[in-house]
């Protein structure tokens, strides 16, 4: 019943967004509330986000494939598949924020070799294959298992999905199919972090090129896009794993991990932050400056003290450290969801706030106009397209984990011969389960 | 350009004029005040412009002129050179803007000429004119700064386009092809002039019982025919100001410079050393704007 709910709210969300796309693509960009001086706003926003959500559960991904997380290997195809879903969103994101979205196969025809934003279209194309690459691998023992044991869909879906691997009948050839996999992993492992970092980097790249916005212009910037990612996606992670993984005896292990991770990157995450600002304020570049107060004790101040500070920084912190005494799983889950959701709001202050102020002091008033200002709140077509990808995905998302072998089969056959290696939890504290 | 001041000198008589040219250089905040003064001071000081008494070759006038007074002198001189600039291949050529700021009053009619001559919508606009305040009352002084794309050597905006849709052409006029260009808007952020524009698709008679049929007139931006009609480019596509290119491939001065009032404007090819714009290049009043980014605009100004 509940669950009918849940789809039945998310198909609405998704129809609504639809009609939302519908009247973006219609009557193109000026149903957005965007000005000529501040050119991206909240489409852009939720682009880096949901990159950055990828970007770091990808990254998530690679500590278990690669640096043998043995403690973390129960949500290793959790982190691929949100790595999967959160990229697809971001890329939706980007091309409904083209002014020309049925041109947007120009990217990869006509080449600008000094554009950043040209490089992170081909790494994003690149790390799409690369994470479903991986994500076949590590779930093809399952899919040949759902392909001979299944009927339904689930049946036809293994058959398609295997593409016609069968996990071999003897134990030998089980053993070395591990190993082919575990070793292939590994690699791809190893390509992609270079390719993640590359993504989210990139990403923060694109802003931190800009020499027209101070804001941005600091090779700070790339970094605390990298760093967040990984709050992110390790918050998505195990928020996820808290609430919908499987109960069984190994959980509060891998939370305890999950979540010292969490606190880990949102500590790093805060410091980069305050030299940021400290360094930005102790400048006073005006052009800088005017964003930074903006950020600090202006219009975006509620969403950085509540948002960036509150919910991404301080809530999830003492939630774990709560956790930690009373061993709730539930809390680390909330920890994860209160960070997933404070990130948007960082999102938002690394992006709008740079818009804040003129390149030429006083051009706002040269020439009068509503799309010739610097401020910005977004139209409702806008928020409702927002809402209707995100449910979107959530709803493809939540499908393919109902149907795909994604955290129940994971106990065994992700990286061969590893089934029970779980006693040691590397990053964890002692704790009472 | 002296003899804009021989035009007033007579009447006032030499010395007065010393004097009052002292007095103003020492108090900007009155050079503004007297405009006549002003501009025989201003067009002093830039007096290595050579006169124009001794042109007999003016073949190629555009019009008649009814009255031959020394200013539009000046616009035939650009136009003169526009055409020889013209004869030349195109990468010897590079087009330079001059603004005057000591001559610019402040009309914006430079503005409304190049949104009637590129039909630009709400929300586009290529040239307008920042008015510049100083000083606290009594002691105020303005000053205006008509700010069209720099057309920088080093563009920062061309950098970045994943599409490589707006480039640099060989006469140093930075463009933008309508057709690639995908709307990321990505060089509107990186532009540190606020230079480009987008284009929201809107009208200024929308909402009306009727779309004025001029609104959908075609504009012969690049000298292409565009109408504004449907999703056509240039609709969601950046725009800005390019020298109007379409005018000077037919041997026509950019609509600013032609339009302007003050005769603030002034056009012509950088790299021709006797042109005007070079003349005043070389003058000590010149500034550029933020140097210190050093995307080296060919737009200069005379402060
Ligand atoms: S002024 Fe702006 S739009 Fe013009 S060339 Fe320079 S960076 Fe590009
Ligand atoms: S808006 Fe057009 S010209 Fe500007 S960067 Fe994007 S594709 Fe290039």
């Amino acid at each position: 019943m509940q669950k009918r709910l849940y789809y039945i709210l998310l198909l609405i969300l998704t129809g609504v967004g639809f009609w939302a796309l519908g009247v973006r693509f219609m009557d193109g960009m000026s149903v957005t509330h965007l000005t000529s001086y501040f050119s991206w706003g909240l489409w852009v926003v939720f682009y880096i986000f949901f990159i950055g959500l990828s970007a770091g559960s990808f990254l998530l991904s690679t500590m278990i494939y690669v640096f043998r997380m043995h403690a973390l290997e129960r949500v290793g195809r959790l982190s691929l598949l949100s790595a999967l879903f959160s990229l697809i969103a971001g890329l939706m994101f980007v091309l409904i924020d083209l002014g020309h979205p049925e041109r947007f196969w120009h990217t990869l025809v006509y080449r600008n070799m000094s554009s950043v934003l040209e490089w992170e279209i081909h790494f994003y194309l690149l790390y799409i294959l690369l994470v479903l690459g991986e994500l076949w691998l590590v779930m093809r023992d399952d899919l040949s298992a759902m392909a001979t044991n299944d009927t339904g869909i689930r049946g036809t879906l293994g058959k398609i999905l295997s593409l016609g691997y069968r996990t071999a009948p003897t134990q030998e050839g089980q053993a070395k199919q591990a190993h082919t996999v575990e070793r292939w992993v590994k690699i791809l492992g190893i390509i992609g972090i270079p390719m993640a970092l590359g993504v989210h980097g990139g990403t923060g790249s694109i802003f931190a090129v800009q020499i027209a916005k101070p804001y941005w212009n600091s090779s700070i910037v790339p970094i605390i896009f990298i760093v967040s990612a990984l709050v992110s996606g390790s918050a998505l992670v195990t928020f996820l794993y808290s609430f919908f993984g499987e109960k069984d005896a190994e959980k509060p292990n891998v939370l305890a991990s999950l979540s010292n991770l969490l606190i880990m990157f949102i500590g790093i995450d805060l410091i980069l932050v305050f030299a940021e600002f400290l360094i930005g304020l102790y400048s006073g570049i005006p052009q800088d400056m005017q964003s930074l107060k903006a950020v600090v004790a202006g219009q975006y101040g509620p969403i950085f003290w509540i948002g960036q500070i509150g919910l991404a920084a301080l809530l999830p912190i003492v939630l774990i450290s709560l956790s930690h005494k009373n061993g709730s799983d539930l809390m680390k889950g909330l920890a994860g969801l209160s960070t997933v959701i404070g990130i948007i709001a960082v999102r938002i202050n690394l992006i709008l706030p740079a818009y804040v102020s003129p390149q030429i002091p006083s051009l706002e008033k040269a020439y009068v106009d509503s799309r010739l200002v610097y401020s910005y709140f977004p139209s409702s077509i806008e928020i409702l397209t927002s809402i209707g990808i995100i449910a979107l995905v959530v709803l493809l998302f939540s499908v393919a984990w109902e149907l795909l072998p994604v955290v129940s089969n994971s106990g065994h056959q992700t990286s061969g011969r590893r089934t029970e290696s779980y006693e040691i939890n590397t990053k964890g504290p002692t704790h009472t389960a | 350009m002296s003899e804009l001041i021989k035009e007033e000198g007579p009447q006032k008589g030499a010395g007065q004029q010393k004097v009052s040219r002292r007095n103003l250089l020492a108090d900007l905040a009155k050079a503004t005040v007297g405009l006549a003064a002003g501009v025989a001071v201003l067009s002093a000081s830039a007096g290595q412009v050579e006169a124009e008494s001794s042109t007999p070759q003016l073949a190629p006038s555009p019009a008649p002129l009814a009255k031959q007074i020394p200013q539009d002198q000046l616009i035939l001189r650009m136009q003169r050179e526009l055409y020889k600039a013209l004869q030349k291949p195109a990468e010897q050529r590079q087009w330079a803007m001059v603004i005057d700021q000591r001559k610019c009053v402040g009309c914006s009619s430079c503005t409304v000429a190049c949104k009637a001559e590129n039909k630009l919508p709400p929300g586009v606009v290529y040239r307008p004119v920042i008015e510049e305040e100083y000083g606290t009352f009594p002691n105020v002084s303005r000053r205006f700064l008509p700010r069209p794309c720099m057309h920088c050597t080093n563009p920062p905006c061309i950098k970045v386009c994943p599409v490589a849709a707006t480039y640099k052409q060989k006469d140093g006029i930075v463009v933008i092809d309508y057709d690639k260009c995908i709307g990321c808007r990505y060089c509107i952020s990186a532009c540190p002039y606020g230079a480009r524009t987008f284009d929201w698709g809107e009208y200024y008679t929308e909402g009306t019982p009727e779309l004025e049929k001029y609104e959908l007139e075609p504009a012969f931006e690049y000298g292409e025919k565009r109408a504004r009609v449907k999703h056509n480019s240039p609709i969601n596509n950046t725009r800005k100001c390019h020298f109007c290119l379409h005018r000077l491939n037919e041997g026509m001065l950019p609509m600013c410079v032609t339009t302007c009032i003050g005769r603030a404007t002034y056009f012509g090819d950088k790299s021709d050393p006797e042109s005007l714009v070079s003349e005043l290049i070389g003058s000590s009043r010149v500034m550029r704007l933020k140097e210190e980014l050093g995307t080296e605009p060919n737009l200069y100004y005379l402060v």
